[in-house]
């Protein structure tokens, strides 16, 4: 059990960095969208910057997501402590 | 975690070299095509605004000469009404002058009528006064016609200067011109008062003239004295035709 | 499963150890020299297809940095549009069989962020001179000093994880979904790759403009150069 104590932890801990890691950029995600529906509603004219701006800003949100799967694969894969 | 460096280094040199590759075969042109088009599109521009300014000029310079045309054609049309006066002026002038001068002729010629009219009238009335005084003296006795009047020829006689009162009868008979023909006695009568005034005989010869009405005329060599009816009325002729 | 952060060495050339992703960017740089090449051999004032697309990604790479930096995007052209181009055709590698994007292994992105961290500070120093560029790191007081220089690491390090993880696990997701459900099912992940590869290249190429552009000193609105006043 202690021999394998190490990728027993690994695995939770990665499971819970990317659990966790997703929520705020799934919350930041949904205001962004919502923020940006407000926005074309209000002005249908501008709906092709507004997307375009939405996409990048949803890659650069997505961003923090991707470190925590990042950590969780660093983990997963090219853990020091194994 | 492994870094491989080899790859790493590979990788960058690839980058280096695809950005010298990208930068020499695909920016560069592009960029310089890209240039080029503009300095096309600003030399097309520059020479459709060349043309334009050219255009508007050219525009300018018919306008201008189209003001100059309008001008002249203004002052020609101005140059023509003043003419036009003028001549109009002129035209009144010689008419107005025209008609002075037809006026100022008829006026005279009417003057003349006037004139001749008078002296028409003045002529028919001196005939009248003639005639009047004709039949006015053919009422009187004849001695009349003789006698009243030998007074006052004798009296302008006296009266003549004496160079000529000398002359009278001195070269023949003197010529006497009566109303009727005088009878002995009278024409003894004015012979021997000539005679008494002159101081030397006079031989009348007796020249009968009824349009003298009345009275007598003697003829002087150098005067006539007149002392009649008819220079009367003739003296008084003229005098009225000069009153007015 | 192979871990996504480990190399294999396909063969060796001399002492070289050549992995995969180096072989598939020197495809990527054939591939792209070749068409550059042929397609900017004739250029015309009447552009063709291929030209007009050419000329169209020029001029947004040039609008980008005029946007980003306020100043003559020549400059800068190759650099951004290259780092553009490269990033975007190897994210889209993907999508042929057997081959792995070389933006899903750590050294091509780190690669990547070297070429632009060494950028920004040739660019910094070519603009502002070493003193005037190491002066920006004081900015807006000494206290920043070693914050800026944190500052520096941190968003290369920002640089490259972002680009591999999103690559990566775009690759990593859609083998997981391929060994597990079969044949078509990865095709709208594979989609969802597409556009999330045209997002990180862009991202990438906005944030390279970015930093080259803060460090030649035209946002800092300090010591002005003799570059700055050029007209655009």
């Amino acid at each position: 059990m202690t021999d394998n104590l190490v990728p027993i932890v690994s695995i939770l801990s990665a499971a819970l960095a990317v659990g966790f890691g997703a929520i705020g950029p799934a919350l930041g995600e949904g205001r962004a969208v919502a923020a940006a529906m407000d926005a074309i509603a209000r002005q249908p004219e501008a709906a092709g910057t507004l997307s375009r701006t939405l996409f990048v800003g949803l890659a650069m949100i997505e961003t923090m997501a991707i470190y925590t799967l990042v950590i969780a694969l660093l983990v997963l894969f090219a853990n020091p402590f194994v | 975690m492994t870094i491989d460096w080899w790859t790493l280094g590979l990788q960058t040199v690839n980058l280096l070299i695809l950005i010298w590759i990208l930068a020499r075969y695909l920016f560069r042109p592009v960029a310089r095509i890209i240039a080029e088009r503009q300095a096309a599109t600003h030399a097309a521009l520059d020479e459709a605004r060349a043309a334009r300014e050219e255009a508007e000029a050219a525009r300018a310079t018919a306008k201008t000469e189209t003001a100059e045309i309008a001008r002249i054609r203004a002052e020609l049309l101005s140059r023509a009404q003043e003419d036009a006066k003028h001549e109009r002026a002129h035209l009144l002038e010689t008419a107005r002058a025209e008609a002075e001068k037809a006026r100022a002729e008829t006026r005279a010629e009417l003057a003349r009528l006037r004139e001749a009219q008078k002296e028409m009238v003045a002529e028919e009335a001196g005939a009248l006064a003639a005639d009047i005084a004709g039949r006015l003296v053919g009422r009187l006795p004849d001695t009349v016609k003789i006698d009243g009047f030998m007074d006052g020829l004798v009296g302008a006689v006296s009266e003549l200067p004496e160079a000529t009162r000398t002359g009278i009868g001195a070269a023949g008979p003197v010529s006497l011109r009566a109303a009727r023909a005088l009878t002995g006695d009278e024409r003894t009568v004015l012979e021997t008062r000539l005679a008494d005034l002159l101081g030397r005989t006079v031989t009348l010869e007796i020249e009968e003239a009824p349009e003298l009405i009345a009275g007598l005329e003697l003829d002087a060599r150098h005067a006539i004295v007149r002392n009649h009816f008819r220079a009367d009325l003739d003296r008084i002729k003229s005098e009225l035709a000069n009153h007015d | 499963m192979d871990s996504p952060l480990t190399l294999e060495t396909l063969f060796n050339i001399g002492p070289v150890p050549i992995s995969a992703p180096v072989v598939v960017s020197w495809v990527i740089i054939l591939a792209l020299g070749l068409f550059a090449w042929l397609a900017t051999r004739r250029l015309s004032l009447t552009p063709s297809k291929t030209q007009t697309v050419l000329e169209l990604l020029a001029t947004t790479v040039d609008g980008q940095i005029r946007d980003t930096m306020n100043r003559d995007p020549a400059p800068f052209r190759a650099l951004i549009g290259t780092i553009f181009l490269f990033v975007l055709v190897a994210n889209w590698t993907s999508l042929i069989p057997a081959v792995e994007p070389p933006t899903a292994h750590l050294e091509t992105d780190a690669a990547l962020a070297l070429v632009v961290f060494v950028a920004t500070i040739a660019y910094g120093i070519a603009n502002r001179g070493i003193k005037g560029y190491l002066a920006t790191f004081a900015e807006p007081s000494w206290v920043m000093i070693p914050l800026n220089l944190v500052e520096q690491i941190t968003r290369t390090f920002s640089l490259i994880v972002r680009l591999f993880g999103n690559v990566m696990s775009g690759v990593f997701v859609v083998g997981i979904v391929l060994s597990l459900a079969g044949l078509f099912v990865p095709i709208p992940l594979m989609a969802l790759d597409l556009l999330t590869g045209a997002v990180q290249a862009y991202i990438f190429a906005v944030l390279a403009t970015v930093f080259i552009g803060a460090a030649a000193g035209e946002t800092s609105g300090d010591a002005p150069s003799e570059k700055e006043n050029k007209p655009s």
